[in-house]
Order: C-alpha cells, then sequence, then structure tokens
C-alpha cells in the first residue's frame, strides 16, 4: 500500500463525503429543533434535478446550486406545514416527501428534456487551482485542488458547531428541540425557529443533490442520491448530534465506500460482495460500540402545540 | 329516403368493422434504469421506438422502477390491454413468468432472458431474445486488446447478471488473444460491480481507482454507471493533456458523445423487438429463443473514432470478419 493509494483513497473519501455532509448537517439543523426529518432523499433528489436544469440552462454551477437550495426548501415547506402547522406525524410526512420529490424531479426532467434517449451533460464548477499548491505531493491535491463546494462544506462544519455551542442563539435554537414549551416561556419564538430549521434542512440538502449534478458527476440521472439521504440521516444518530461528530461520521461513510471500491479493483481474488459489506457492517460495529446513552434532542418528533398546558 | 337511411348505417357499420379489424397494437416498456442514462436505458428504449416506427404500433414505457415495482408495472399494461410487454433485462424474468401465466393472451418478450425462460411459461407466450453475450465481449475486447498501451484493461459491472459474466468473459478472451498475436500480454482486471444501475459517482469513483491500477482501455455493461466512468476517463485525459484512456460503448453507437469513446458494440435491439412484433401480428408469437448474433447482423461494431489508428482499424475489421464467420480463435 504506497502513498499514492493512500493520497488517491482520501482524496475519494473527500469527494463522496461532501454530499454527505451538507445533507447529514441540513438533518443536525432539523433534529436540533425537534424536527425529525427523514425526507432528506427526496429533498436531494429535487435538488439535484434543478441544479442540474438550472446549470445546463444558464452555464452557471453557482446558479445551480443556488436554485437547488431553493427548491429543497420550497418541497421542505410541505412538511414544513404539515408537522409545526397541523402538528402531523414527522415520520409520515418525510417519507411522502421522499416519494413524492424523486417523482416530481422525474417529471420536470421529462418535461423539459422530453422522452429522447440523449444523454445530456453540463460543465462541472470549476476547481480552486492555486498554482504551485496542488502539486504538493500527497496534501496538495486534498487541500488545493478542490471545488469551492468542499470548502463550504467544511466551513459549514465549523459554523455549526460555533452556532450550537458558542451563541446564544445557538443555545436558543437547541432549546426549542429540547423541551419547547419551556423555551416558549423564555420568549424564544419556537414555531419561527421550527419554520427556520425547515428553511435551512430544506436549502442544504437541496445543495446536497445539487453538488452531486454540479461539481461531482455531469449528469443527471433518476435514482442518483442513491441513498445517500438516508446515509446523511444515520450519520446524525452516528454523530451524536453535534457538528464535528456528525462530519466525522460522513467521512467515516466516504472512507469505507471509498474503500470498498478500491478493495474490489485491486483484484485480490476475495468475492466483491464482501467489500460491498465494509460500509454497512462497519456501520453496525461503530453504533453498537457508541450508540447507546445520547439519544438526541428530548422533543424530537414531538408535535408541539403552544395551546396545550 | 329509407334506401338512403339503409346506405348511410350500411356504411356506418361497414367504417366501424374496418376500424375494429384494423387493431392497434400496443407495445409496453419497463425499465429500472432511465431510459437517457447514455448507455443501456438509451438504446433498449430507442430500440422501441425504432421497432415500433417500423410497424406501426404505438409504445409507453415506464422506466426507472424499483424491483418490488416489476410486476405491478406489467401487470397494470396488461390490464390496459396491451399487446406486447418489453422487459429489457434477465432481472424481469420472473415478474415477466408471473405475469405471463396470469395474461395468456398477452406476450413478453425478455431482452436478454435465459434459453430455458420461455419453456417456463405455461402458457407459451414468452420469448426470449437472446443477443450473444460472448460476441459482443468479443467485439469490444478485440479493440481493447489492439489499443491497450498499458497492457491493463477494466470492466464495470452494475450487477453481476448472467449476461454481465458472459461479456466481461468474452472481453478478457479476445482482448488476449489480439493482444498474445502482436506479442503482447493483456491483464484484464477483475470485474467490478457498482451494485446499481443509476449510479453515475460509483462509475466514476470506479475508473478514477481501475486508473490508478494502470487501466487505459474500459468496457462496461452499466448504464448510468458507465457515463459516470467516462466522465473520469474524460478528466483524467484533460488533465494529461492528450487522450490516453480510452472507453468502448454498448449498447448503442454512442461514438462523439464523450470524448474517450473509441469504438462501439453495437446491439441491433430493434430487430429482435421487431421480430417479436411480427410474431404477435402474425399470431406466431411464443415459446422461442431468438438469438441475436454477428452473423444475423444483430450485433456489429459501431463507427470507429480516428483515434484507433489506420492500421489498427484493419487488424481490428477483419478480426470482426473472422468472428462473423465463425473463424474467430480457432
Amino acid at each position: 500500500m504506497d502513498s499514492n493509494f493512500i493520497s488517491n483513497l482520501l482524496l475519494a473519501t473527500v469527494r463522496m463525503a461532501v454530499p454527505l455532509i451538507f445533507i447529514a448537517t441540513a438533518e443536525l439543523y432539523s433534529e436540533r429543533a425537534g424536527m425529525v426529518n427523514i425526507g432528506l432523499e427526496g429533498l436531494a433528489a429535487i435538488g439535484s434535478l434543478v441544479g442540474f436544469l438550472m446549470c445546463y440552462i444558464t452555464g452557471s454551477a453557482w446558479i445551480g446550486i443556488l436554485c437547488g437550495a431553493l427548491a429543497g426548501i420550497l418541497v421542505n415547506m410541505i412538511y414544513a406545514f404539515a408537522t409545526v402547522t397541523l402538528c402531523a406525524n414527522h415520520t409520515v410526512y418525510g417519507m411522502a416527501i421522499n416519494i413524492f420529490a424523486p417523482a416530481l424531479a422525474s417529471f420536470i426532467n421529462r418535461i423539459y428534456f422530453g422522452a429522447g434517449s440523449q444523454l445530456n451533460q453540463i460543465k462541472l464548477m470549476d476547481t480552486v487551482n492555486i498554482s504551485g499548491l496542488k502539486d504538493i505531493p500527497f496534501i496538495g491535491p486534498l487541500l488545493f485542488n478542490q471545488t469551492p463546494m468542499v470548502y463550504l462544506a467544511f466551513a459549514l462544519v465549523i459554523f455549526t458547531s460555533i452556532f450550537f455551542n458558542r451563541t446564544k442563539a445557538g443555545l436558543n435554537y437547541k432549546a426549542v428541540g429540547e423541551h419547547p414549551k419551556a423555551a416558549a416561556t423564555l420568549g424564544i419564538p419556537v414555531i419561527r425557529i421550527k419554520y427556520l430549521s425547515c428553511v435551512i434542512c430544506g436549502a442544504l440538502c437541496g445543495i446536497g443533490g445539487a453538488y452531486l449534478t454540479t461539481c461531482y458527476s455531469n449528469t443527471f440521472t433518476e435514482g442518483n442520491i442513491a441513498g445517500r439521504g438516508f446515509i446523511g440521516l444515520a450519520a446524525v444518530i452516528f454523530g451524536r448530534w453535534s457538528a464535528a461528530g456528525v462530519m466525522l461520521a460522513c467521512l467515516f461513510f466516504g472512507f469505507c465506500d471509498a474503500l470498498q471500491i478500491r478493495l474490489q479493483v485491486m483484484s485480490i481474488g476475495i468475492p466483491y460482495q464482501f467489500f460491498q459489506m465494509i460500509p454497512y457492517v462497519a456501520t453496525i460495529i461503530v453504533l453498537s460500540i457508541l450508540g447507546g446513552k445520547k439519544s438526541g434532542p428530548a422533543a424530537k418528533g414531538q408535535p408541539y402545540r403552544p395551546e396545550e398546558r | 329516403m329509407k334506401k338512403f337511411v339503409v346506405v348511410f348505417f350500411a356504411l356506418v357499420m361497414a367504417l366501424s368493422f374496418s376500424v375494429v379489424s384494423a387493431k392497434d397494437y400496443q407495445v409496453a416498456m419497463i425499465s429500472d434504469t432511465s431510459i437517457n442514462d447514455g448507455g443501456w436505458g438509451s438504446a433498449t428504449y430507442q430500440a422501441m421506438v425504432d421497432a415500433s416506427e417500423e410497424y406501426g404500433w404505438t409504445y409507453k414505457y415506464t422506466d426507472n422502477i424499483s424491483q418490488n415495482e416489476y410486476y405491478e408495472t406489467i401487470v397494470a399494461y396488461c390490464d390496459m390491454g396491451f399487446d406486447l410487454i418489453y422487459a429489457p433485462g434477465n432481472q424481469y424474468t420472473d415478474a415477466v413468468l408471473q405475469a405471463a401465466e396470469e395474461y395468456p393472451e398477452v406476450n413478453f418478450a425478455l431482452l436478454n432472458g435465459a434459453v430455458t425462460t420461455p419453456e417456463k411459461a405455461v402458457n407459451g407466450n414468452v420469448t426470449s431474445l437472446l443477443p450473444d453475450k460472448t460476441e459482443i465481449g468479443w467485439i469490444a475486447g478485440a479493440l481493447a486488446g489492439l489499443m491497450t498501451k498499458s497492457n491493463i484493461i477494466a470492466f464495470i459491472g452494475g450487477m453481476e447478471l448472467d449476461t454481465t459474466l458472459g461479456k466481461y468473459a468474452g472481453y478478457g478472451e479476445a482482448a488476449k488473444f489480439v493482444a498474445e498475436k502482436e506479442g503482447r500480454e493483456v491483464t484484464l482486471l477483475d470485474a467490478v460491480y457498482a451494485g446499481s444501475f443509476s449510479d453515475s459517482g460509483k462509475g466514476i469513483e470506479f475508473a478514477k481507482a481501475m486508473m490508478d491500477q494502470g487501466a487505459d482501455v474500459f468496457f462496461g455493461d452499466a448504464s448510468a454507471v458507465d457515463s459516470g466512468a467516462r466522465q473520469a476517463i474524460d478528466e483524467f485525459n484533460k488533465a494529461a493533456g492528450e487522450v490516453k484512456v480510452y472507453d468502448i460503448a454498448q449498447p448503442g453507437d454512442f461514438l462523439g458523445q464523450n470524448e474517450c469513446i473509441i469504438g462501439s458494440q453495437v446491439t441491433d435491439n430493434s430487430s429482435l423487438v421487431g421480430l417479436s412484433m411480427k410474431a404477435t401480428m402474425d399470431g406466431t408469437f411464443g415459446g422461442e429463443v431468438i438469438y441475436g448474433t454477428l452473423e444475423n447482423g444483430v450485433l456489429s461494431a459501431g463507427k470507429l473514432s480516428d483515434m484507433v489508428p489506420e492500421d489498427i482499424q484493419t487488424k481490428y475489421l477483419a478480426y470482426v470478419d473472422e468472428m462473423k464467420a465463425g473463424t474467430f480463435m480457432k
């Protein structure tokens, strides 16, 4: 195992972890306000399509990312209205988003591109190319040859960590997820924060989906989210509802997937199914070691009715 | 006046009968990948469109369905009175056989179906359309064996299907044979499987990892995953400043879709689907295996890129002729 193998493995880990970081952080913001949104797969799917479509039309990946975020917000408002205003079951509406949003994405895709067999491709977002630095052995490509979205993903983690742990606004936000009624007695606008959490969740999930089609793969294929929404959901539990933990969980998932791909390619005579199991087996092992005591915000998934005593 | 009324009604009845007798035939395709995936889904959908236009059929499709929806989707089309269900893949076999038993009046064309599948259909209404998987592999493998400079070639699969295994085996066999004739020894990396036909990201990662292993010619059987692989190859070539790594597409002629594509293995699925339509109209459908080979023109080599030097083009086309004649590797 040479340094080139390790360097490429780490590069692949980052590539595969970045969309997960956006999606899992989206869920973190949601759950911290008590909103258990399992509709991440659907939100990412609509973000992915809208991001691709807008990039295809305008030629700008940035506009694609922005529109992907807006699409995510728009679709997540269905979930927000149903669960916050109507106090409906979070799981049911999350599942509804998972069914509705990918179908909507397919529908829009067919309306725009028609039922043709042509593969539509876009130009991906350029990498930040700091001349000289990207040629530094080992760390150069990893740190200095990525798209701006990669740096933004890690900046988002730092910001989120500071926001939740070092700011009054963040503590108020977390209070809504822990004990909304107590928070309300302190004058914290519970409903507004719950809606805000849905806006952030929709936006970040949409960005995660749009990242896939504007920075990673230059085509949109229905089904391209490929379970990343559910992995993002697991990463929040895995990361124990902290920004740094979620990021490490996403890097871990990305690493396991990148590793299984490379082990398959190395042709060492072991059946490929064994390698495909690695991400799942590793998750079960780590969850059984780390899981247990901490179970996240106390009021997650519970409807908030201000008129109740 | 009476005469006029009688003639009028007679004309109406005659017209009605003529409308009824000119049956509007309908075919429906199901697919677990997208019809615009730039690979398998695109080519198999286009085959249905072309055959429908040739025989004057109307067509419908449902794509991106998951495994638990295969049967329900087929049955929905059967209930709507479709004459032919076109299922492009071995993975639909169980769903097709179940529906074929319940809908004896509907015909089912299973592309890449097994040789034994038609005899399992109790109503005799299933036909396997079977392009020769080994020949498909040969067509790509001979080009790969002639074009590789690193002498390492790669194959990416979506799922470990019987047809995929056959293509992989044929690909390696032909590449090794032609390279040996040139005095070289070619290594085919183990087949890798994305476990999906739609995750193009997996294609990107597999291609990058295989290029790290030195592979410089790729072939695949994984729909959108192949598109991801081609993207990664194009990016690699762009960074290198020249096209050093190539891809061979299938099952349509995709030359020009990506810079790295040097040729395609083409399967004329439309002629296979067309034969099913003709048999349906003639009332002779069912219980058979229709083979697609180089000899009967269903399989062929697509156009070659200018990146393939002229002498290699000549050698390659000579090998394809041998395959057609049945003398290849003999």
